[in-house]
């Protein structure tokens, strides 16, 4: 079972390295192959053909934060869950209640983002 | 020509209204009253016809200039270097109202009267673009058609009129670069120092390299997070001088470029400048040359709602019906190079009638469209309006009350989408419509799912005409047979008599000369009322021919629909409101 | 690659060579490239398969120049794509800005080691499989938001922050809607997984789970409906805006690549894998696939795009409640059973 683990991993560490590998080969033929011919248009930002006004590492959308921690929030739970779900049967009804509370409380949690407006976009 | 009842009416009124004011009334071939004002007065008159007038004007249909100074034939009209035309127009009372401003010099200015018509700013701009004729209170940068290096103003009488006049034109590197630069937005060129000094306020380009604005139109939106705050439409990339052309072209030479105008329309452009020619000339068009006329101008306002359609879906994402409809459309084109021999431009009307009588078999071909392309619209509306994605995207998005479009300009379509069932093929029919039952649909929202609505209910209002069209067709010549139908009609007799030949000759060489006078009659466009103000001196080339477009105004009322929404609510009015560059710019 | 697997491919013979240390590894990297060069290709066919299949729903012909019926179309695209000029933008930060097609395409590719073929013939037979395939597939999201982050173009950084958004919350879902069947089975072996649907498709007790899975998927993939994060109508090419050449192409396969990862997902886990009468296990398994992927091409042939607000209240106010009441349900019903 170990050494059938250990190899597993192995062959993942292997497919790793040979699919770096064939994206750095790909890049690099390419790169024999095409033809440079800079130009300062070409060399300019794509935005409709049009000068841009102002940076565009610019402060953005502090919406996409709050996500973000949503997204921690949530995240962590599944991770909770997952070694539940795999215990699941053993646990029988005592883990299955925990777990609803846990559920519960988290659902909490989504209610009152959602009644907070942080789940609206504008 | 003669002074209309309207026009003593509305004389009587203002002279009650503002003592001392000095009115003349100019008899027009459309018979709009026409009067002359003091320029520092017009702001006020046009404020009380606006507003308080016991019939007002709630639209402004169209705002331009002439260059006066090379015209003959001025009789009774005051002296003026250049005059100012505004055109407002009652809905509820269908009518219309012509103001005119004289202005002497080089470089007159007058009030601006976007303090009661803000939808005259676009108009001003362009007026001081094109004319030189300045507004007080035009913006820093106020070219609105030519590109912020242009010299001089191409609409006036001494600007040239070829490219080839005008020397080599040679593109450096540092000139591109130079004009790149004069391109860019600066927020502070359109007051918005405010926002951009925010932190969290971006300025992105939409335009004019855009997939989703629908042709080279460069809108500046200013985003807090998604929201967009600000909005400035720069247009002009599509100018293409139709209206300097209109000064060159004979009366007959110029209709296929009127093709060109709105691309999509085809005929129809052929139809709104041929209204007012007509006019001008007296010409009576016979009754068959109507009724084919209609039947083409239907296949196109088909052809170019089917195009809207497809374009539109995919603006909101959906690949497929842009593809279904492209090939019907092609269908459209089979029919139209059957009879015309061209597909979108075919510049097949003619002053008097059209170019040639239909293909044998014609019948055949609309009979097959009509059966082939009706159960098609049901699936298109399952595929398109049913889509649950759709309506979340399109409900609400850019609604645009009756009252704000109508001050705004808007007509056709958009205008109906809210509510308003107002169509000229109804209240001003022409070129035969009242003989056609058909249905005039109207929404309610005014939003963009009503906009597109409204158009797909066209489409089988459009078949319903041309179905008319194919029972009722009359028999009968297809030009008429006055003087000034261009070309002029070639009979057995003309090779064999030395004065028709000249006669013929010249009619078809140097094209009709058109008796001096005015005259604008708009019609129902595509995409809402296209009218071509002609103004003859009596040549054979018009002296001015202005055209009001219907995108002009529509692209006009964007910042105003999409205030407060995203991105992505922008690419959906945009559209949703089916406009062509091509239109906007002329 | 266990024993058993080389028993499979027919390769017994290699067993006494496996002694020699050198041959093992040797043969090992030959598999290796076997399956990564196979898996790309597949991704390659598919652009020709996607266009073939989306122009017969648009009435149209598609690619049909270039080879028998068009076949040879991808390698065209693919030689056009290696002579095309490929800079890296002088305001882009130029470190990120090659690693980020570089993630997508191994990160997706490692999450088919996981994907059991056949019973005997997986990559790496991980008893984690399922977490594996979700920790690569949010790796994902580095790959998309750092592009557009580093591109340093208004339209790829809205992109990439709106994928990074979009991608990290749908992630969420597609773990919460796996827990059920995690319940199910009891193990995060796909390949155990599969062998639970000898009698009943998880498909059929995990219906909201596979729903949930389904849209995360197309989240996850970036595909229509849910492309916002490219959608060429707004952002023009999003996130990729600024890319050229074959960096831009890895995108374009990173994408299809990442669609077949999906429809094989799908099939192992809700559709019985290659469970099937009759035919072998792997024809059965490319045959689920392939409905998949023609049933994402449909999509992408019929349904417009919601807005991007649109699509997270889709994720958090009804896809994620959605998830938690499927498991506290499929957690009393087993109950209930084992009672």
């Amino acid at each position: 079972m170990t050494t059938a683990f250990l190899t597993n991993w192995i062959y993942v560490a292997v497919f790793i390295v040979a699919g770096a590998a064939m994206v750095v080969g790909i890049l690099l033929m390419s790169r024999l192959v095409y033809p440079i011919h800079p130009s300062p248009e070409k060399y300019s930002t794509y935005e409709c053909g049009i000068e841009p006004v102002g940076d565009s590492w610019h402060p953005f959308a502090v919406r996409y934060h709050i996500f973000a921690l949503l997204f921690l929030v949530f995240d962590v739970e599944a991770i909770f869950l997952f070694p539940w779900a795999i215990t699941f049967r053993r646990l029988g009804t005592s883990g299955f209640v925990e777990v609803l509370v846990f559920i519960a409380v988290l659902a909490v949690g989504l209610a009152y983002a959602w009644l907070k407006g942080a789940l609206e976009w504008v | 020509m003669g002074v209309a009842r309207e026009a003593v009416e509305v004389v009587g009124e203002l002279a009650a209204r503002f003592p001392g004011l000095e009115l003349t009334v100019q008899p027009t071939a459309d018979e709009i009253p026409t009067l002359w004002i003091a320029a520092e007065r017009a702001r006020e008159v046009i404020a009380h016809l606006k507003t308080e007038a016991a019939m007002t004007y709630p639209m402004l249909y169209d705002l331009t200039a002439i260059d006066e100074r090379e015209r003959s034939h001025r009789e009774g009209q005051p002296a003026s270097d250049f005059t100012v035309v505004y055109h407002l127009l009652s809905l509820e009372h269908n009518r219309d109202v012509r103001l005119k401003v004289a202005l002497l010099g080089e470089t007159p200015t007058l009030p601006t009267i976007t303090g009661v018509f803000p939808a005259a700013a676009w108009y001003e701009r362009e007026v001081w673009d094109l004319f030189g004729v300045g507004f007080d209170g035009l913006p820093v940068r106020p070219r609105l058609l030519m590109p912020p290096w242009w010299e001089g103003h191409p609409l006036r009488k001494e600007s040239t009129g070829r490219g080839t006049e005008r020397g080599r034109l040679t593109m450096s590197s540092e000139r591109a670069a130079e004009w790149q630069e004069m391109l860019a937005f600066r927020p502070e060129d359109w007051g918005l120092e405010e926002l951009a000094a925010d932190p969290e306020v971006m300025f992105l380009n939409v335009g004019p390299q855009h997939g989703g604005t629908h042709g080279v139109v460069h809108i500046a939106v200013g985003l807090r997070s998604e929201e967009i705050v600000s909005c400035v439409v720069q247009i002009g990339y599509h100018h293409r001088a139709a209206e300097k052309m209109g000064e060159r072209q004979t009366w007959h030479t110029f209709i296929p470029y009127t093709d060109r105008v709105d691309y999509l329309g085809g005929v129809v452009n052929n139809l709104a400048y041929l209204m007012s020619a007509e006019r001008l000339a007296g010409l009576e068009v016979p009754e068959r040359a109507q009724v084919i006329r209609v039947m083409l101008s239907e296949l196109y306002r088909i052809n170019s709602h089917l195009l809207f359609y497809g374009t539109f879906a995919q603006d909101i994402g959906a690949l497929s019906p842009v593809f279904y409809m492209f090939s019907d459309r092609e269908r459209i084109h089979d029919i139209t190079t059957a009879i015309t021999g061209a597909r979108m431009h075919p510049g097949w009307f003619r002053l008097g009638g059209v170019a040639d009588d239909l293909p044998d078999g014609w019948q055949e071909l609309i009979r097959d469209l009509i059966d082939y392309l009706t159960p098609r619209l049901d699936e298109y509306d399952a595929l398109v309006l049913g889509s649950r994605i759709t309506r979340a995207r399109t409900k609400g998005i850019g609604a645009l009350d009756t009252a704000t479009a109508i001050e705004w300009g808007v007509t056709g379509p958009n205008l109906r989408a809210g509510g308003l069932e107002w169509d000229f093929r109804k209240k001003r029919p022409y070129s035969g419509y009242e003989r056609f039952e058909f249905e005039v649909p109207i929404a309610d929202g005014g939003d963009s799912y009503d906009r597109v609505w409204v158009r797909s209910q066209e489409i089988r209002q459009s078949l319903r005409i041309i179905a008319q069209c194919l029972e009722q067709m009359p028999d009968g010549p297809i030009k008429s047979h006055q003087p000034l139908a261009a070309p002029p009609i070639k009979e057995p007799g003309t090779m064999h008599h030395i004065e028709t030949l000249i006669d013929h000759f010249l009619g078809v060489s140097w094209g009709p000369v058109i008796p001096p006078g005015e005259a604008c009659l708009g019609i129902e466009a595509t995409k809402g009322n296209n009218g071509y103000y002609l103004v003859s001196d009596g040549t054979e080339s018009a002296y001015r021919s202005r055209i009001r477009s219907p995108s002009f105004p529509h692209l006009q009322v964007l910042p105003l629909m999409a205030e407060h929404l995203m991105v992505p609510d922008l690419i959906t009015i945009l559209g949703s409101i089916d406009f062509v560059m091509a239109d906007v710019d002329r | 690659m266990s024993e058993a697997a080389c028993h499979a491919l027919g390769l017994a013979g290699f067993g006494a060579l496996a002694t020699a240390a050198w041959a093992t590894v040797l043969y090992d990297l030959v598999i290796v490239l076997v399956v990564l060069v196979g898996v790309l290709s597949i991704a390659a066919g598919l652009t020709w398969f996607e266009r073939r299949l989306l122009s017969f729903f648009q009435d149209r012909l598609g690619p049909n120049r270039v080879g028998p019926a068009g076949l040879l179309q991808p390698l065209a695209d693919m030689v056009k794509m290696f002579f095309k000029e490929d800079w890296i933008p002088p305001f882009a930060d130029p470190a990120l800005f090659v690693l980020a097609p570089a993630i997508i395409i191994v990160s997706v590719l490692l999450a088919f080691v996981v994907v059991p073929v056949t019973g005997s013939f997986v990559i790496a037979d991980l008893n984690i499989g399922l977490l594996f395939f979700l920790a690569m597939s949010s790796l994902g999201v580095y790959s998309v938001a750092l592009a557009g982050w580093s591109s340093a173009s208004k339209y790829s950084v809205i992109g990439g922050l709106r994928a990074a958004a979009q991608m990290m919350s749908y992630e969420v879902f597609m773990g919460l809607a796996l827990t059920g069947v995690v319940l199910l089975s009891g193990s995060f072996d796909l390949n155990r997984i599969v062998a639970g649907q000898r009698g009943l498709w998880y498909v059929v007790p995990q219906l909201p789970g596979f729903l949930v899975f389904l849209l995360a998927g197309f989240a996850e993939m970036r595909r229509i409906p849910f492309d916002l994060v490219e959608a060429e109508s707004e952002l023009v090419a999003g996130y990729r805006t600024e890319y050229s050449g074959m960096k831009s192409g890895m995108f374009l396969v990173g994408e299809y690549l990442g669609m077949t990862l999906i429809s094989a997902l799908i099939v192992t886990i809700y559709f019985g894998g290659w469970l099937g009468p009759g035919l072998p296990g792997f024809v059965w398994f490319l045959i689920k696939i392939f409905i998949f992927i023609a049933f994402f091409i449909l999509v992408r042939a019929t349904l417009p795009r919601p807005r991007y607000d649109q699509l997270m209240d889709l994720g958090w106010k009804i896809l994620l409640p959605l998830c938690l009441v499927n498991l506290a349900v499929t957690g009393a019903i087993i109950l209930a059973v084992q009672r």
